[in-house]
């Protein structure tokens, strides 16, 4: 390439650019039409001297296109179904799969649920919540470090969804992934378990940032942990200002009834 | 992690935009990437190295344009843009922490330069 060409990279204070080829004004994010852009490749690609002209474009397309389009499409369908779909993330083992078990043995008796469970190699968990009352899709990601909108789409139809009024979607353990993928869920859960140390909100912000509802859970290990309720709940607050935060145990029971009547909540009356 | 997956389809859309221009060679890649978009730019940096290669993008320069964090005050009815590396958005009028996010979330192919 030669060394001098114009590109428009410096044009951007402007609030728009000068497209360095056509010299037409170009607004940031908008790019030329093909045939236009063509006509100028054929006529600048190459100058008479033999250089060769840096072409700019500019694109500003998401890189997740894909994936949010399939989210708002599910979104849609769940909305249209008149059902709240969950999205539950943590660590592996701050105890999501142990906190549905027990949520569809009380709560799920009176309000239809199902489960989407996603994990990246066993089927151990949509063993553990398989009930007779309960439809129940495992998603088993392989590599793949969290869930996206196709594998939930995908998993959601191949269930019975009729009569559902909550759909809980497990997500892979893992505190990062997840964070940048929707999934069409109304309502985004992070847990945070009392074994895990009460700074882990102040580490994964853009997932704390993107919670509804955050669950500290393992409540009745906090006091043989020494664990700090007082803080971690700060942390929340100072990560999470948006969010609920709900203390409970799947162990001792303590907070289901909050977390239950938080889920009734979102259970249009049927 | 994701980050080679997002490199993945982010190539793909240069290649196809390079490829109805007859570009030849990719010069300069520019993203735009959100400080709270969960997306390590170190990581994409490394995916785009193992991507590229091969591929009419191998060598060119890869830009990584941060996007900082920027949440909205319901009080102050009011946008401001986190100035701590610490994500904690207190609103620098009246200190309130504030959790509705405006910008920061970005995972953008913004600009390509190609000969
Ligand atoms: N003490 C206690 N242990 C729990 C609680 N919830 C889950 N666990 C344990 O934590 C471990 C991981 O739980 P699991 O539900 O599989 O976590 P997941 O990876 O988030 O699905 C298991 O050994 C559970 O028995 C709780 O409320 N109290
Ligand atoms: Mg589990
Ligand atoms: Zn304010």
């Amino acid at each position: 390439m030669s060394n001098n060409t114009p590109t428009s990279a410096d044009e951007t204070s402007l609030g728009y650019e000068i497209h360095p080829l056509s010299g037409a004004a170009v607004l940031p994010g908008a790019s030329l039409s093909a045939p236009l852009s063509a006509e100028i490749s054929a006529a600048f690609s190459a100058s008479p001297d033999g250089e060769v002209a840096v072409r700019s474009l500019d694109l500003r397309i998401p890189l997740l296109e894909k994936n949010d389009i399939l989210a708002e499409r599910n979104r849609g369908y769940f909305l249209g179904r008149g059902l709240s779909a969950l999205n539950l993330v943590s660590s592996p083992g701050a105890g999501k799969t142990t906190l549905l078990e027990r949520t569809l043995d009380d709560f799920a008796l009176q309000t239809r649920c199902a489960v989407l469970v996603g994990d990246l190699e066993t089927d151990n968990d949509g063993n553990r919540l398989r009930r007779p009352h309960v439809p129940v899709a495992q998603i088993t990601t392989g590599t793949v470090c969290h869930l996206d909108a196709g594998m939930v789409a995908r998993a959601a139809q191949s269930i019975d969804l009729g009569g559902v009024r909550i759909l809980f979607i497990e997500n892979v353990g893992n505190l990062v992934c997840p964070a940048s993928f929707d999934l069409g869920e109304q309502v985004r859960v992070v847990l945070l378990s009392s074994t895990e140390g009460e700074d882990k909100p102040l580490k994964y912000p853009p997932i704390f940032k993107s919670a509804h509802l955050v669950l500290l859970t393992k409540i009745d290990l906090a006091d043989a942990l020494g664990f700090k309720r007082e803080i971690a709940i700060q942390n929340i607050r100072r990560m999470a200002p948006q969010a609920r935060i709900i203390e409970l145990s799947a162990r001792s029971g303590k907070g289901l009834q909050e977390w239950y009547s938080f889920l009734r909540g979102l259970a249009p009356a049927n | 992690m994701h980050e080679l997956g997002i490199m993945e389809s982010a190539l793909g859309l240069v290649q196809r935009c390079a490829a109805e221009r007859n570009a030849r060679r990719v010069e300069r890649v520019v993203l735009r990437i959100g400080t709270l978009s969960g997306v390590d730019p170190d990581s994409l940096r490394f995916a785009f190295e193992v991507v590229s290669r091969g591929t009419s993008a191998e060598g060119a320069d890869l830009d990584i344009e941060s996007v900082p964090a920027t949440a909205y005050c319901k009080g102050c009815q009011e946008e401001f843009t986190a100035t701590a590396a610490d994500f904690v958005l207190r609103c620098p009028n009246c200190s309130v922490l504030c959790g509705d996010v405006r910008r920061g979330r970005e995972i953008e192919l913004s600009r390509l330069e190609f000969t």
